[in-house]
């Protein structure tokens, strides 16, 4: 166990640093810096001369090859210090805690309504498996799991500027509060609510359709297993078949699938948090790389592949620690 | 791979395992639907041209024959007559004053889908409205875009694009997939070791950055590029399959026996372990192809695709950004990706019923 755990977290740091020197060398052959950019969009007037450009691209270690940039870059990190943004002038690390909160929100809320849903609809649909409405339920759900995220976007933000516009259905479409001053905290939390609605709706229907598939086609592989039909010969209802008996042994993969999904709390949606003007990290993350920012872009691919790398790691746990059949060696 | 469509009457010896899929396959309704679908957008892709355009699909001019339809294709195919006698991509007015004995079969519908047509560039035909005007019309099925370039034609042209980003990348991702999950399941090793780490890696950098990133890098971002890219970022889910198909039959009898009469591993690999572990990789490929143009569009739709003019289905959406109030932008070209995806999707799943000998038996 401890043996494997050793060699996994080894792989996993062998694995970080290929990409991490990957990411660098790409980001910094994308052509434009993070000087001549933001320069250029701003202002033609306040464009730097040479000589300035020279100084700045120095004070920042852009002078130096990118190779070399990298190795300088990682120590900082080894000792802890991620840099400092060169377009927003501020830690990296601050910048990443800013827009946690706002990711964090919209994701967990997504996961909660997704599990609340998806397991109840599974059960359902797998003890009312090849009836008409199972099949009506279903269908729907594997056309959800099509609807591009885009799309479902932006869908609804033209359904509710064209026809809510002025009802009492109005939700905003954009941000995360109105602005201004809100009169207390409950009110800030309303704002943001209502805020949060319409991403929060494009953020949970695909993996609420997902979820629901995955536990029916677990379900109808444990329904037709021995001891479920021993179950109902004994004369269990329907309802204690499926909860008590069935539903416990679909738990195992899905545990798995926790462990998955942790990447994507933290990350944040790109799609849906730029189409919403939501602050969050996949704003962050688009946001920065149209600013070649390098230090963020390297800070968050950094988070997001330790994040993707411990997923998978905590799902191979998790497996072996509900299911006693398996073992880590 | 036998043909499995000219099998339907029963041959006298026992049917290949894709005409046996097949049969299967056959008889689903949902999944045969969708393939049929794929048939129809795949007729549209190829004769888009013919279908909505402004240059003739053929036409006698000065005595000669040409298809100036060609140039949706490519540019450089438009014939160099017109061009040398100004035609300016105006083709009706063109024809009946610079030869007055010319004739021309046009598309079905007249417009075009980089450009807005002009007053009375087709006789008696208005200028298409721009702004927020074009809402759908009879002249403009399905709408036209702020610039005033009709809606309709766009999709049309953006089935080809759509499919072409859909079959290209996943051709090309399916090439690096078998070739690095074959290799490295059946040699082990420190190939295994190596291939295995650039597949994590790959795996574990976020989409986005390795595209966008390489999208930059080549600059110029052209549809052919796009795809390029795209499967070179596909390939991981395809390599690890496959990676586990050779790990499970390079053991197997029938690899032992092609060994034990001498075949090499280039033989084995190719004539014998391959076409069996063929059948589990189509279902994540045709999965891929769904994912491909959803990533198209999306980045399209983000602003990071073919620059304009384009006739990508997620360039349209990107159009209704700006305007929240022309709700055709995004009807009708994310209906259209939502089938396209469907589609594939339903046909993923149908293939995979239908090869899947575990659901077989679990069916009965």
């Amino acid at each position: 166990m401890i043996h494997h755990l050793v060699r996994r977290l080894g792989l996993g740091v062998v694995t970080l640093l290929l990409i991490s020197f990957l990411v660098y060398g790409l980001i910094r052959s994308i052509p434009g810096t993070p000087l001549t950019v933001v320069v250029s969009q701003t202002d033609p007037s306040r464009r730097l001369n040479p000589a300035d450009l020279e100084r700045m691209k120095a004070a920042y270690g852009l002078d130096k090859p990118w190779y070399q940039a990298y190795f300088i870059w990682l120590t900082n990190v080894a000792q802890g210090d991620l840099g400092r943004s060169i377009s927003r002038k501020a830690p990296v690390t601050e910048l990443i805690s800013k827009r946690v909160g706002p990711t964090l929100a919209l994701s967990t809320g997504s996961l909660l309504l997704t599990w609340l849903l998806s397991i109840p609809l599974g059960i359902y649909a797998a003890a009312r498996s090849g009836r008409g409405d199972e099949r009506a339920v279903s269908l729907v759900l594997y056309m959800l799991y099509s609807v591009p995220t885009f799309v479902a976007a932006l869908a609804l933000q033209v359904t509710f500027s064209l026809w809510a516009e002025g009802t009492p259905w109005e939700l905003p479409l954009f941000g995360m509060t109105s602005g201004g001053p809100h009169a207390g905290t409950a009110a800030w939390l309303a704002d943001v609510g209502r805020h949060a609605i319409l991403p929060l709706i494009c953020q949970t229907y695909v993996s609420l359709a997902w979820y629901t598939r995955f536990i029916n086609t677990n379900l109808q592989e444990v329904l037709r297993q021995d001891y479920i039909r021993t179950a109902r010969a004994k004369g269990a209802g329907t309802i204690r078949v499926m909860v008590h008996h069935a539903f416990r042994n679909t738990l195992i993969p899905l545990v798995t699938l926790l462990g998955l999904s942790l990447p994507a709390l933290l990350g944040g949606s790109v799609i849906i948090e730029q189409i919403f003007s939501w602050p969050g990290m996949g704003r962050l993350f688009f946001e920065s790389l149209r600013e070649r920012d390098y230090p963020t872009i390297m800070g968050l691919t950094l988070l997001f592949s330790l994040l993707t790398l411990a997923g998978q790691l905590l799902a191979d746990l998790l497996y072996a620690w509900v299911d006693p059949r398996v073992s880590m060696e | 791979m036998s043909e499995p469509a000219r099998e339907s009457i029963p041959p006298p010896r026992p049917r290949g395992f894709w005409a046996e899929a097949w049969n299967r396959y056959r008889r689903m309704p949902l999944a045969m639907a969708a393939l049929i679908f794929i048939g129809f957008l795949a007729a549209v892709a190829l004769f888009a041209p013919a279908i909505a355009g402004t240059k003739p699909v053929i036409c006698k001019y000065k005595g000669r024959l040409y298809l100036p339809c060609l140039a949706y294709y490519n540019r450089g195919w438009e014939p160099v007559v017109f061009a040398r006698d100004k035609f300016r991509g105006e083709y009706p007015a063109n024809l009946e004053a610079k030869d007055p004995e010319s004739w021309a079969i046009w598309p079905l519908v007249f417009q075009d889908p980089y450009r807005a047509v002009r007053r009375d560039e087709w006789p008696g035909l208005p200028a298409n409205p721009a702004r927020d005007q074009g809402h759908p019309s009879s002249r403009n099925l399905f709408g036209t875009t702020q610039t005033g370039v009709d809606v309709f034609a766009k999709m049309i042209h953006g089935t080809t694009v759509a499919l072409l980003v859909g079959f290209v990348s996943m051709g090309i991702a399916a090439t690096i997939g078998i070739t690095v999950g074959a290799l490295a399941g059946y040699f082990g090793g420190w190939l295994d070791v190596v291939f295995s780490r650039i597949t994590e890696v790959v795996m574990c950098i976020p989409p986005l950055v390795l595209i966008l990133a390489l999208l930059a890098i080549v600059e110029k971002p052209t549809i052919w590029k796009m795809m390029a890219v795209l499967g070179l970022t596909g390939w991981t889910g395809i390599s690890r399959l496959m990676r586990a198909e050779f790990l499970r039959l390079k053991s197997a009898e029938f690899v032992t026996a092609a060994r034990s009469v001498g075949a090499g591993p280039g033989r084995i690999i190719l004539r014998h372990v391959l076409p069996n572990a063929l059948a589990p990789v189509m279902v994540p490929i045709t999965f891929g192809i769904a994912a491909a143009i959803l990533t198209e569009s999306g980045l399209s739709f983000l602003g990071f695709g073919q620059p304009p003019p384009s006739a990508s289905w997620g360039s349209l959406l990107n159009d209704a950004r700006s305007n929240l109030k022309m709700w055709w932008l995004v009807a009708f070209p994310g209906a259209a990706i939502f089938l396209t995806v469907l589609a594939f999707n339903l046909v993923g799943e149908g293939l995979q019923q239908a090869t899947d000998p575990r659901l077989r038996e679990a069916r009965k």
